[in-house]
Protein backbone atom coordinates (compact mmCIF):
# COMPACT_ATOMS: atom_id res chain seq x y z
CA UNK A 1 0.00 0.00 0.00
CA UNK A 2 1.47 3.57 -1.44
CA UNK A 3 2.32 6.07 1.38
CA UNK A 4 0.14 8.60 0.30
CA UNK A 5 -2.43 6.18 0.42
CA UNK A 6 -2.05 5.33 4.06
CA UNK A 7 -2.09 9.11 4.95
CA UNK A 8 -5.40 9.34 2.94
CA UNK A 9 -7.11 6.69 5.33
CA UNK A 10 -5.06 7.22 8.39
CA UNK A 11 -6.39 6.20 11.54
CA UNK A 12 -8.20 9.64 12.66
CA UNK A 13 -10.43 9.05 9.96
CA UNK A 14 -10.99 5.78 9.90
CA UNK A 15 -12.06 6.02 13.62
CA UNK A 16 -14.75 8.17 12.58
CA UNK A 17 -15.84 6.43 9.99
CA UNK A 18 -16.01 3.59 12.51
CA UNK A 19 -16.92 5.43 15.16
CA UNK A 20 -18.74 8.70 13.65
CA UNK A 21 -19.52 11.69 15.94
CA UNK A 22 -23.39 12.12 16.85
CA UNK A 23 -24.41 9.50 13.83
CA UNK A 24 -28.78 10.15 14.62
CA UNK A 25 -31.64 10.55 12.40
CA UNK A 26 -33.72 13.05 13.97
CA UNK A 27 -37.16 13.64 13.46
CA UNK A 28 -38.01 16.60 15.40
CA UNK A 29 -35.11 18.33 13.95
CA UNK A 30 -35.48 22.39 13.22
CA UNK A 31 -34.16 21.95 9.45
CA UNK A 32 -32.44 18.89 7.45
CA UNK A 33 -30.16 19.53 5.05
CA UNK A 34 -29.39 16.67 2.40
CA UNK A 35 -25.87 16.15 1.13
CA UNK A 36 -26.23 14.26 -2.01
CA UNK A 37 -23.63 13.36 -4.50
CA UNK A 38 -25.10 11.75 -7.61
CA UNK A 39 -21.99 10.25 -9.35
CA UNK A 40 -21.08 7.81 -6.74
CA UNK A 41 -24.36 7.77 -4.07
CA UNK A 42 -23.08 8.89 -1.11
CA UNK A 43 -26.08 10.70 0.68
CA UNK A 44 -26.10 12.21 4.06
CA UNK A 45 -28.58 13.77 6.16
CA UNK A 46 -27.58 16.93 8.46
CA UNK A 47 -30.10 17.63 11.54
CA UNK A 48 -29.53 21.27 12.63
CA UNK A 49 -31.54 23.09 15.25
CA UNK A 50 -30.83 26.56 15.22
CA UNK A 51 -31.14 29.50 17.80
CA UNK A 52 -29.46 32.72 19.11
CA UNK A 53 -27.47 33.29 15.91
CA UNK A 54 -25.64 29.51 16.84
CA UNK A 55 -25.95 25.99 15.62
CA UNK A 56 -27.66 24.56 18.98
CA UNK A 57 -27.61 21.25 18.03
CA UNK A 58 -26.05 19.01 14.69
CA UNK A 59 -26.05 15.71 14.08
CA UNK A 60 -26.14 13.74 10.84
CA UNK A 61 -27.16 10.55 9.13
CA UNK A 62 -26.72 8.38 5.62
CA UNK A 63 -24.00 6.51 3.83
CA UNK A 64 -21.11 7.21 2.31
CA UNK A 65 -17.47 6.09 1.75
CA UNK A 66 -14.99 6.03 5.01
CA UNK A 67 -13.45 9.57 3.67
CA UNK A 68 -17.25 11.54 3.43
CA UNK A 69 -18.72 9.95 6.24
CA UNK A 70 -15.63 10.83 8.86
CA UNK A 71 -15.46 14.36 6.77
CA UNK A 72 -19.27 15.02 7.67
CA UNK A 73 -18.34 13.42 10.99
CA UNK A 74 -15.49 15.46 11.84
CA UNK A 75 -17.77 18.71 10.26
CA UNK A 76 -20.76 17.98 13.00
CA UNK A 77 -17.81 17.52 15.39
CA UNK A 78 -16.67 20.76 14.83
CA UNK A 79 -19.55 23.07 13.96
CA UNK A 80 -21.67 21.63 17.54
CA UNK A 81 -22.62 24.83 19.81
CA UNK A 82 -20.51 27.20 16.61
CA UNK A 83 -22.30 30.57 15.74
CA UNK A 84 -23.51 31.03 12.21
CA UNK A 85 -20.47 33.51 11.79
CA UNK A 86 -17.58 31.23 13.43
CA UNK A 87 -18.85 28.44 11.05
CA UNK A 88 -19.17 29.54 7.63
CA UNK A 89 -15.46 31.19 8.54
CA UNK A 90 -14.56 27.79 9.97
CA UNK A 91 -16.18 26.00 6.59
CA UNK A 92 -14.76 28.54 4.61
CA UNK A 93 -11.00 28.36 5.78
CA UNK A 94 -11.12 23.90 5.44
CA UNK A 95 -12.28 24.34 1.58
CA UNK A 96 -9.96 27.06 1.11
CA UNK A 97 -6.66 24.92 2.46
CA UNK A 98 -7.72 22.27 0.24
CA UNK A 99 -8.08 24.08 -2.37
CA UNK A 100 -4.41 25.66 -1.81
CA UNK A 101 -0.83 24.17 -2.32
CA UNK A 102 0.45 25.69 1.01
CA UNK A 103 2.15 22.86 2.67
CA UNK A 104 0.67 22.87 6.17
CA UNK A 105 -1.44 25.22 6.34
CA UNK A 106 -2.82 26.12 10.22
CA UNK A 107 -5.70 24.23 10.78
CA UNK A 108 -7.14 21.99 13.56
CA UNK A 109 -5.55 18.47 13.60
CA UNK A 110 -9.15 16.83 12.47
CA UNK A 111 -9.30 18.96 9.75
CA UNK A 112 -6.00 18.71 8.69
CA UNK A 113 -6.18 14.79 8.70
CA UNK A 114 -7.99 15.30 5.18
CA UNK A 115 -5.07 17.15 3.77
CA UNK A 116 -3.04 14.30 1.87
CA UNK A 117 -6.75 14.13 -0.12
CA UNK A 118 -5.30 17.09 -2.17
CA UNK A 119 -3.39 14.11 -3.90
CA UNK A 120 -6.06 12.39 -4.84
CA UNK A 121 -7.83 14.93 -6.89
CA UNK A 122 -11.13 12.01 -7.35
CA UNK A 123 -11.92 11.65 -3.71
CA UNK A 124 -12.01 15.69 -3.27
CA UNK A 125 -15.49 15.45 -3.84
CA UNK A 126 -15.82 12.69 -0.72
CA UNK A 127 -14.36 15.78 1.71
CA UNK A 128 -15.96 18.12 0.94
CA UNK A 129 -19.76 16.94 0.05
CA UNK A 130 -21.16 17.75 3.72
CA UNK A 131 -19.21 21.10 4.08
CA UNK A 132 -20.64 22.35 0.65
CA UNK A 133 -23.85 21.44 1.49
CA UNK A 134 -23.79 23.45 4.89
CA UNK A 135 -22.02 26.20 3.58
CA UNK A 136 -25.09 26.72 1.49
CA UNK A 137 -27.59 26.32 3.87
CA UNK A 138 -25.42 29.03 6.37
CA UNK A 139 -25.30 31.38 3.70
CA UNK A 140 -28.34 31.23 3.48
CA UNK A 141 -30.04 31.62 6.86
CA UNK B 1 -16.90 -23.48 5.39
CA UNK B 2 -15.48 -26.19 3.34
CA UNK B 3 -14.25 -24.56 0.09
CA UNK B 4 -13.10 -27.19 -2.77
CA UNK B 5 -10.86 -25.20 -4.84
CA UNK B 6 -11.77 -25.46 -8.51
CA UNK B 7 -9.93 -26.80 -10.79
CA UNK B 8 -7.85 -23.76 -12.67
CA UNK B 9 -7.95 -25.13 -15.98
CA UNK B 10 -6.56 -23.60 -18.75
CA UNK B 11 -7.64 -23.66 -21.80
CA UNK B 12 -5.46 -20.71 -23.13
CA UNK B 13 -2.47 -19.77 -24.02
CA UNK B 14 -2.19 -17.05 -21.16
CA UNK B 15 1.55 -15.96 -21.87
CA UNK B 16 1.03 -15.53 -25.98
CA UNK B 17 -2.30 -13.97 -25.70
CA UNK B 18 -1.46 -11.05 -23.01
CA UNK B 19 0.98 -10.57 -25.44
CA UNK B 20 -1.43 -9.23 -27.82
CA UNK B 21 -2.84 -6.53 -25.34
CA UNK B 22 0.34 -4.29 -24.78
CA UNK B 23 -1.85 -2.18 -22.16
CA UNK B 24 -1.63 -5.33 -20.13
CA UNK B 25 2.30 -4.98 -19.64
CA UNK B 26 1.78 -1.35 -18.25
CA UNK B 27 2.83 -1.08 -14.11
CA UNK B 28 -0.28 0.29 -12.53
CA UNK B 29 0.78 2.12 -8.64
CA UNK B 30 4.04 0.19 -8.66
CA UNK B 31 2.31 -3.37 -9.13
CA UNK B 32 1.74 -5.67 -12.53
CA UNK B 33 -1.56 -3.98 -14.15
CA UNK B 34 -4.91 -5.94 -13.16
CA UNK B 35 -7.63 -4.90 -15.95
CA UNK B 36 -11.28 -6.19 -14.24
CA UNK B 37 -13.13 -3.21 -16.00
CA UNK B 38 -13.97 -4.87 -19.32
CA UNK B 39 -17.55 -4.89 -18.85
CA UNK B 40 -17.23 -0.97 -19.17
CA UNK B 41 -14.43 -1.10 -21.64
CA UNK B 42 -12.19 -3.90 -22.97
CA UNK B 43 -8.29 -3.42 -24.07
CA UNK B 44 -7.33 -3.87 -27.60
CA UNK B 45 -5.11 -6.46 -29.09
CA UNK B 46 -2.01 -5.34 -31.30
CA UNK B 47 -3.71 -6.53 -34.12
CA UNK B 48 -6.67 -3.56 -34.30
CA UNK B 49 -3.81 -1.32 -33.33
CA UNK B 50 -2.10 -1.96 -36.32
CA UNK B 51 -5.56 -1.92 -38.47
CA UNK B 52 -6.34 1.72 -37.57
CA UNK B 53 -2.96 2.69 -38.15
CA UNK B 54 -2.41 0.78 -41.39
CA UNK B 55 -6.14 2.25 -42.66
CA UNK B 56 -5.21 5.94 -41.98
CA UNK B 57 -1.68 5.88 -43.42
CA UNK B 58 -2.59 4.22 -46.76
CA UNK B 59 -6.31 3.49 -47.34
CA UNK B 60 -8.35 7.20 -45.68
CA UNK B 61 -10.38 9.54 -47.76
CA UNK B 62 -14.47 9.70 -47.52
CA UNK B 63 -17.17 6.68 -48.47
CA UNK B 64 -19.37 7.10 -50.93
CA UNK B 65 -18.16 9.84 -52.74
CA UNK B 66 -15.25 9.68 -55.06
CA UNK B 67 -14.50 8.86 -58.45
CA UNK B 68 -10.80 8.62 -57.23
CA UNK B 69 -9.32 5.33 -56.23
CA UNK B 70 -8.33 6.03 -52.54
CA UNK B 71 -11.77 7.04 -51.69
CA UNK B 72 -12.62 3.54 -53.33
CA UNK B 73 -10.67 1.82 -51.65
CA UNK B 74 -11.60 3.55 -48.11
CA UNK B 75 -15.26 2.42 -48.99
CA UNK B 76 -13.96 -1.13 -50.20
CA UNK B 77 -12.69 -1.29 -47.01
CA UNK B 78 -15.71 -0.35 -44.96
CA UNK B 79 -18.22 -1.93 -46.41
CA UNK B 80 -15.70 -5.09 -45.97
CA UNK B 81 -15.92 -4.26 -42.48
CA UNK B 82 -19.45 -4.45 -42.64
CA UNK B 83 -20.22 -7.79 -44.41
CA UNK B 84 -17.06 -9.04 -42.00
CA UNK B 85 -19.46 -8.17 -38.68
CA UNK B 86 -23.05 -9.22 -40.45
CA UNK B 87 -20.98 -12.68 -40.57
CA UNK B 88 -19.51 -12.59 -37.43
CA UNK B 89 -23.78 -12.01 -35.82
CA UNK B 90 -24.94 -14.23 -38.82
CA UNK B 91 -26.96 -11.66 -40.35
CA UNK B 92 -29.24 -12.68 -43.61
CA UNK B 93 -27.85 -9.86 -45.22
CA UNK B 94 -25.47 -6.59 -44.56
CA UNK B 95 -28.08 -4.25 -45.85
CA UNK B 96 -29.50 -5.15 -42.22
CA UNK B 97 -26.49 -4.31 -40.18
CA UNK B 98 -25.80 -0.18 -39.81
CA UNK B 99 -23.14 1.21 -38.37
CA UNK B 100 -23.81 3.60 -35.51
CA UNK B 101 -21.87 4.73 -32.50
CA UNK B 102 -22.92 2.31 -29.95
CA UNK B 103 -24.93 0.56 -28.22
CA UNK B 104 -26.30 3.78 -26.65
CA UNK B 105 -27.13 5.18 -29.75
CA UNK B 106 -28.58 1.57 -31.70
CA UNK B 107 -31.19 1.69 -28.95
CA UNK B 108 -31.79 5.42 -29.61
CA UNK B 109 -32.53 5.10 -32.68
CA UNK B 110 -34.62 2.31 -32.15
CA UNK B 111 -36.67 3.99 -29.84
CA UNK B 112 -37.16 6.93 -31.91
CA UNK B 113 -38.01 5.46 -35.38
CA UNK B 114 -39.54 2.68 -34.23
CA UNK B 115 -41.47 4.76 -31.69
CA UNK B 116 -42.54 7.32 -33.86
CA UNK B 117 -43.83 4.97 -36.52
CA UNK B 118 -45.65 2.41 -34.23
CA UNK B 119 -46.38 3.59 -30.78
CA UNK B 120 -49.76 4.83 -29.74
CA UNK B 121 -51.21 6.58 -26.99
CA UNK B 122 -51.28 3.95 -24.13
CA UNK B 123 -49.54 1.59 -25.65
CA UNK B 124 -47.06 0.03 -23.59
CA UNK B 125 -42.67 -0.75 -23.75
CA UNK B 126 -41.54 -3.92 -21.71
CA UNK B 127 -38.06 -3.32 -20.43
CA UNK B 128 -36.79 -5.27 -17.32
CA UNK B 129 -35.66 -4.20 -13.75
CA UNK B 130 -32.06 -5.33 -14.67
CA UNK B 131 -32.15 -2.59 -17.56
CA UNK B 132 -28.66 -0.21 -17.82
CA UNK B 133 -29.95 3.27 -18.20
CA UNK B 134 -29.36 3.55 -22.07
CA UNK B 135 -32.00 1.16 -22.04
CA UNK B 136 -34.48 3.13 -19.43
CA UNK B 137 -34.17 6.14 -20.57
CA UNK B 138 -34.29 6.38 -24.52
CA UNK B 139 -37.65 4.75 -23.81
CA UNK B 140 -38.76 7.24 -21.21
CA UNK B 141 -38.46 9.63 -23.58
CA UNK B 142 -40.03 8.30 -26.81
CA UNK B 143 -42.84 6.67 -24.26
CA UNK B 144 -43.32 10.32 -22.61
CA UNK B 145 -43.21 11.93 -26.59
CA UNK B 146 -45.67 9.00 -27.87
CA UNK B 147 -48.41 9.01 -25.12
CA UNK B 148 -46.89 5.26 -24.24
CA UNK B 149 -45.85 4.13 -21.22
CA UNK B 150 -43.02 2.05 -19.35
CA UNK B 151 -43.42 -1.51 -18.35
CA UNK B 152 -41.06 -2.96 -16.11
CA UNK B 153 -40.26 -7.19 -15.85
CA UNK B 154 -39.47 -7.88 -12.36
CA UNK B 155 -36.44 -10.27 -11.18
CA UNK B 156 -35.82 -12.36 -8.61
CA UNK B 157 -33.60 -11.64 -5.54
CA UNK B 158 -30.71 -13.73 -7.68
CA UNK B 159 -31.13 -11.80 -10.34
CA UNK B 160 -33.07 -13.54 -12.82
CA UNK B 161 -36.51 -12.24 -14.40
CA UNK B 162 -39.48 -13.90 -12.62
CA UNK B 163 -40.21 -15.98 -15.86
CA UNK B 164 -44.26 -16.28 -14.58
CA UNK B 165 -45.04 -12.95 -15.14
CA UNK B 166 -44.00 -12.95 -18.89
CA UNK B 167 -47.52 -14.19 -19.88
CA UNK B 168 -49.16 -11.14 -18.23
CA UNK B 169 -46.65 -8.59 -18.86
CA UNK B 170 -46.76 -9.31 -22.87
CA UNK B 171 -50.54 -7.83 -22.83
CA UNK B 172 -52.19 -6.31 -25.92
CA UNK B 173 -51.03 -2.94 -25.72
CA UNK B 174 -47.01 -4.35 -25.87
CA UNK B 175 -45.60 -2.93 -28.74
CA UNK B 176 -42.09 -4.01 -28.03
CA UNK B 177 -40.02 -5.55 -25.57
CA UNK B 178 -36.32 -3.86 -25.09
CA UNK B 179 -33.85 -6.14 -22.89
CA UNK B 180 -30.66 -6.65 -21.86
CA UNK B 181 -29.06 -10.04 -23.07
CA UNK B 182 -26.26 -9.97 -20.24
CA UNK B 183 -26.92 -7.89 -17.37
CA UNK B 184 -23.94 -5.22 -16.91
CA UNK B 185 -24.23 -5.25 -13.05
CA UNK B 186 -25.17 -8.72 -12.21
CA UNK B 187 -23.71 -10.78 -15.11
CA UNK B 188 -27.13 -12.57 -15.76
CA UNK B 189 -27.46 -14.31 -19.12
CA UNK B 190 -31.15 -13.76 -19.79
CA UNK B 191 -33.62 -16.34 -21.85
CA UNK B 192 -33.18 -14.47 -24.49
CA UNK B 193 -34.48 -17.35 -27.39
CA UNK B 194 -37.30 -18.04 -24.74
CA UNK B 195 -38.33 -14.17 -24.18
CA UNK B 196 -38.25 -13.76 -28.83
CA UNK B 197 -40.80 -16.85 -29.34
CA UNK B 198 -43.02 -15.78 -26.91
CA UNK B 199 -42.99 -12.12 -27.68
CA UNK B 200 -43.37 -13.41 -31.63
CA UNK B 201 -46.33 -15.70 -30.92
CA UNK B 202 -48.35 -12.28 -29.77
CA UNK B 203 -46.90 -10.61 -33.07
CA UNK B 204 -44.05 -8.05 -30.61
CA UNK B 205 -40.74 -7.66 -31.87
CA UNK B 206 -37.97 -7.99 -29.23
CA UNK B 207 -35.06 -5.21 -29.39
CA UNK B 208 -31.75 -6.71 -27.35
CA UNK B 209 -29.28 -4.95 -25.76
CA UNK B 210 -25.99 -6.84 -26.87
CA UNK B 211 -23.34 -4.80 -25.35
CA UNK B 212 -22.03 -7.50 -22.32
CA UNK B 213 -23.20 -10.52 -24.79
CA UNK B 214 -20.63 -9.72 -27.81
CA UNK B 215 -17.51 -9.79 -25.65
CA UNK B 216 -18.42 -13.28 -24.12
CA UNK B 217 -21.29 -15.43 -25.96
CA UNK B 218 -21.61 -16.42 -30.26
CA UNK B 219 -24.57 -14.19 -31.14
CA UNK B 220 -26.52 -15.41 -33.84
CA UNK B 221 -29.20 -13.14 -34.93
CA UNK B 222 -31.02 -15.60 -37.23
CA UNK B 223 -30.79 -18.72 -34.45
CA UNK B 224 -32.70 -15.86 -32.38
CA UNK B 225 -34.78 -15.01 -35.02
CA UNK B 226 -34.07 -11.27 -33.02
CA UNK B 227 -35.69 -7.86 -34.22
CA UNK B 228 -32.90 -5.66 -33.39
CA UNK B 229 -29.72 -6.83 -31.49
CA UNK B 230 -26.81 -3.35 -30.55
CA UNK B 231 -23.44 -3.87 -29.39
CA UNK B 232 -20.75 -1.48 -28.94
CA UNK B 233 -17.09 -2.08 -30.84
CA UNK B 234 -15.23 -0.84 -27.62
CA UNK B 235 -16.38 -3.67 -25.36
CA UNK B 236 -15.48 -6.42 -28.07
CA UNK B 237 -11.86 -5.50 -28.10
CA UNK B 238 -12.32 -2.81 -31.00
CA UNK B 239 -12.04 1.02 -31.06
CA UNK B 240 -14.57 3.73 -29.17
CA UNK B 241 -16.81 5.33 -31.27
CA UNK B 242 -18.27 2.77 -33.26
CA UNK B 243 -21.29 0.23 -32.43
CA UNK B 244 -23.60 -2.37 -34.27
CA UNK B 245 -27.48 -2.19 -35.03
CA UNK B 246 -28.71 -5.11 -36.60
CA UNK B 247 -32.50 -4.59 -37.22
CA UNK B 248 -34.72 -6.97 -39.66
CA UNK B 249 -35.31 -5.52 -43.02
CA UNK B 250 -39.06 -5.65 -42.82
CA UNK B 251 -38.87 -2.78 -39.63
CA UNK B 252 -36.19 -0.88 -40.86
CA UNK B 253 -38.17 -0.49 -44.09
CA UNK B 254 -40.94 0.98 -42.45
CA UNK B 255 -39.16 3.60 -40.04
CA UNK B 256 -38.34 6.80 -41.15
CA UNK B 257 -34.59 7.68 -40.58
CA UNK B 258 -32.94 8.77 -37.47
CA UNK B 259 -30.86 11.24 -38.50
CA UNK B 260 -30.89 13.83 -41.31
CA UNK B 261 -27.57 14.68 -43.76
CA UNK B 262 -25.25 13.54 -46.33
CA UNK B 263 -24.89 9.81 -47.48
CA UNK B 264 -28.80 8.80 -46.33
CA UNK B 265 -30.37 11.00 -49.07
CA UNK B 266 -31.36 9.53 -52.53
CA UNK B 267 -32.35 13.10 -53.88
CA UNK B 268 -32.94 16.46 -52.00
CA UNK B 269 -34.56 19.43 -53.11
CA UNK B 270 -35.81 21.98 -51.46
CA UNK B 271 -40.00 21.15 -50.86
CA UNK B 272 -38.72 16.91 -49.89
CA UNK B 273 -35.83 14.75 -49.79
CA UNK B 274 -36.58 11.42 -50.79
CA UNK B 275 -34.22 8.93 -48.47
CA UNK B 276 -31.21 6.20 -49.66
CA UNK B 277 -31.75 2.35 -49.23
CA UNK B 278 -30.58 0.54 -46.32
CA UNK B 279 -28.45 0.77 -44.62
CA UNK B 280 -27.44 3.71 -45.85
CA UNK B 281 -30.96 5.52 -44.92
CA UNK B 282 -30.26 5.16 -41.18
CA UNK B 283 -26.65 6.15 -41.43
CA UNK B 284 -26.28 10.17 -41.85
CA UNK B 285 -22.75 12.08 -42.35
CA UNK B 286 -19.33 10.80 -42.58
CA UNK B 287 -19.47 7.61 -40.64
CA UNK B 288 -16.26 6.72 -38.16
CA UNK B 289 -14.32 4.73 -40.92
CA UNK B 290 -11.60 3.94 -39.42
CA UNK B 291 -13.89 2.35 -36.60
CA UNK B 292 -15.66 0.03 -38.71
CA UNK B 293 -12.32 -1.55 -40.06
CA UNK B 294 -10.85 -1.56 -36.81
CA UNK B 295 -14.21 -3.32 -35.46
CA UNK B 296 -13.63 -6.06 -38.02
CA UNK B 297 -10.51 -6.72 -36.96
CA UNK B 298 -11.71 -7.23 -33.29
CA UNK B 299 -13.65 -9.60 -34.96
CA UNK B 300 -11.11 -11.74 -36.60
CA UNK B 301 -9.19 -11.55 -33.38
CA UNK B 302 -12.11 -13.23 -31.39
CA UNK B 303 -12.46 -15.64 -34.18
CA UNK B 304 -9.03 -16.30 -34.48
CA UNK B 305 -9.08 -17.51 -30.68
CA UNK B 306 -12.71 -18.62 -30.66
CA UNK B 307 -16.09 -18.15 -29.04
CA UNK B 308 -15.53 -22.09 -27.45
CA UNK B 309 -12.28 -21.42 -25.90
CA UNK B 310 -12.99 -17.71 -24.48
CA UNK B 311 -16.38 -19.38 -22.84
CA UNK B 312 -14.28 -22.27 -21.38
CA UNK B 313 -11.72 -20.01 -19.83
CA UNK B 314 -14.12 -17.21 -18.57
CA UNK B 315 -16.27 -19.80 -17.37
CA UNK B 316 -13.49 -20.96 -15.17
CA UNK B 317 -12.15 -17.34 -14.28
CA UNK B 318 -15.93 -17.16 -12.88
CA UNK B 319 -16.12 -20.16 -10.80
CA UNK B 320 -12.84 -19.61 -9.17
CA UNK B 321 -13.04 -16.01 -8.55
CA UNK B 322 -16.57 -16.45 -7.16
CA UNK B 323 -15.47 -19.40 -4.97
CA UNK B 324 -12.37 -16.87 -3.56
CA UNK B 325 -14.08 -14.46 -3.11
CA UNK B 326 -16.92 -16.02 -0.87
CA UNK B 327 -14.21 -17.17 1.59
CA UNK B 328 -14.10 -13.99 2.63
CA UNK B 329 -16.07 -13.17 5.78
CA UNK B 330 -18.85 -10.42 5.21
CA UNK B 331 -18.60 -10.55 1.13
CA UNK B 332 -22.02 -11.25 -0.88
CA UNK B 333 -22.43 -11.57 -4.42
CA UNK B 334 -25.33 -9.64 -5.40
CA UNK B 335 -26.54 -11.51 -8.29
CA UNK B 336 -26.82 -15.15 -8.40
CA UNK B 337 -28.18 -16.18 -11.24
CA UNK B 338 -27.68 -19.78 -12.81
CA UNK B 339 -26.57 -18.71 -15.78
CA UNK B 340 -23.81 -16.01 -15.11
CA UNK B 341 -21.35 -14.45 -17.32
CA UNK B 342 -17.61 -13.08 -16.20
CA UNK B 343 -18.93 -10.30 -14.14
CA UNK B 344 -18.84 -10.47 -10.26
CA UNK B 345 -20.65 -7.41 -8.67
CA UNK B 346 -20.00 -7.75 -4.60
CA UNK B 347 -20.44 -6.10 -1.09
CA UNK B 348 -18.87 -6.17 1.92
CA UNK B 349 -20.64 -5.90 5.11
CA UNK B 350 -20.06 -2.14 6.76
CA UNK B 351 -17.83 -1.66 4.32
CA UNK B 352 -18.40 1.51 1.10
CA UNK B 353 -17.51 0.02 -2.58
CA UNK B 354 -15.76 3.28 -3.35
CA UNK B 355 -13.22 2.60 -0.65
CA UNK B 356 -12.66 -1.03 -1.30
CA UNK B 357 -12.25 0.46 -5.25
CA UNK B 358 -9.58 3.14 -4.01
CA UNK B 359 -7.69 0.86 -2.14
CA UNK B 360 -7.64 -1.57 -4.91
CA UNK B 361 -6.25 0.88 -7.42
CA UNK B 362 -3.18 1.53 -5.47
CA UNK B 363 -2.59 -2.31 -5.47
CA UNK B 364 -2.53 -2.07 -8.98
CA UNK B 365 -5.99 -4.01 -9.78
CA UNK B 366 -8.66 -1.90 -12.05
CA UNK B 367 -12.39 -2.33 -10.71
CA UNK B 368 -15.74 -0.67 -11.22
CA UNK B 369 -17.23 0.82 -8.27
CA UNK B 370 -20.72 2.48 -8.14
CA UNK B 371 -24.22 1.77 -9.92
CA UNK B 372 -22.84 1.01 -12.82
CA UNK B 373 -25.54 3.02 -14.38
CA UNK B 374 -27.95 0.63 -12.83
CA UNK B 375 -29.72 3.11 -10.62
CA UNK B 376 -33.00 1.31 -10.41
CA UNK B 377 -31.77 -1.76 -10.31
CA UNK B 378 -29.87 -0.81 -7.31
CA UNK B 379 -32.86 0.57 -5.99
CA UNK B 380 -34.12 -2.44 -6.26
CA UNK B 381 -31.90 -3.91 -4.18
CA UNK B 382 -31.97 -1.38 -1.76
CA UNK B 383 -28.17 -0.52 -2.23
CA UNK B 384 -25.94 2.30 -3.42
CA UNK B 385 -23.95 0.70 -5.41
CA UNK B 386 -21.41 -2.76 -5.55
CA UNK B 387 -17.50 -3.03 -6.59
CA UNK B 388 -17.42 -5.06 -10.01
CA UNK B 389 -14.93 -7.46 -11.41
CA UNK B 390 -15.44 -8.33 -14.79
CA UNK B 391 -13.32 -10.08 -16.35
CA UNK B 392 -12.18 -11.21 -20.42
CA UNK B 393 -10.81 -13.61 -21.80
CA UNK B 394 -7.15 -12.12 -21.12
CA UNK B 395 -7.45 -12.42 -17.73
CA UNK B 396 -6.02 -15.04 -16.00
CA UNK B 397 -6.47 -17.14 -12.53
CA UNK B 398 -3.26 -15.27 -11.09
CA UNK B 399 -5.78 -11.71 -11.47
CA UNK B 400 -8.46 -13.66 -9.77
CA UNK B 401 -5.78 -14.00 -7.21
CA UNK B 402 -4.52 -10.83 -6.84
CA UNK B 403 -8.21 -9.45 -6.52
CA UNK B 404 -8.94 -11.73 -3.72
CA UNK B 405 -5.86 -11.03 -2.09
CA UNK B 406 -6.35 -7.54 -2.49
CA UNK B 407 -9.55 -7.40 -1.09
CA UNK B 408 -8.90 -9.22 2.53
CA UNK B 409 -6.13 -6.27 2.53
CA UNK B 410 -8.45 -3.89 1.79
CA UNK B 411 -11.17 -5.26 4.20
CA UNK B 412 -8.09 -5.59 7.27
CA UNK B 413 -7.12 -1.94 6.53
CA UNK B 414 -11.14 -0.64 6.96
CA UNK B 415 -13.17 -2.87 9.09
Amino acid sequence: MSEKLKQLYQELILQHHRHPVHFEKREDAGAVIEAYNPICGDRFQLYLDMADEKIARISFYGYGCAISKAATSVLVSQMDGQGVIQAAQTIERFLHALQSTEENPILENELAAFLPARQFPERMQCVTLSWEALKTFLAGY
Amino acid sequence: MAVAVHEKKQVLDMAALRKDFPILERPMNGRPMVFLDSAASSQKPISVLQTLDHYYRHTHANVHRGVYQLSQEATDAFEAARRTIARFIHAPTDKEVLFVRGTTEGINLVASSYGRSFLQPGDEILISTMEHHSNIVPWQMIAEQMGARIKVWPITPAGELIWEAADELMGPKVKIVAITHISNALGTINPVKDIIELAHSRGIPVLLDGAQAIPHLKVDVQALDVDFYTFSGHKMFGPTGIGILYGKEKWLDQMPPYHGGGEMIERVTFEKTTYNELPHKFEAGTPDISGAVGLAAAVDYMESIGHEAIGQHEHALLEYATEQLLGIDGLRIIGTAAQKASVISFMVEGLHPYDIGALLDKMGIAVRTGHHCTQPLMDWYGIPGTVRASFAFYNSFEDVERLVEGVKRAVQMLA
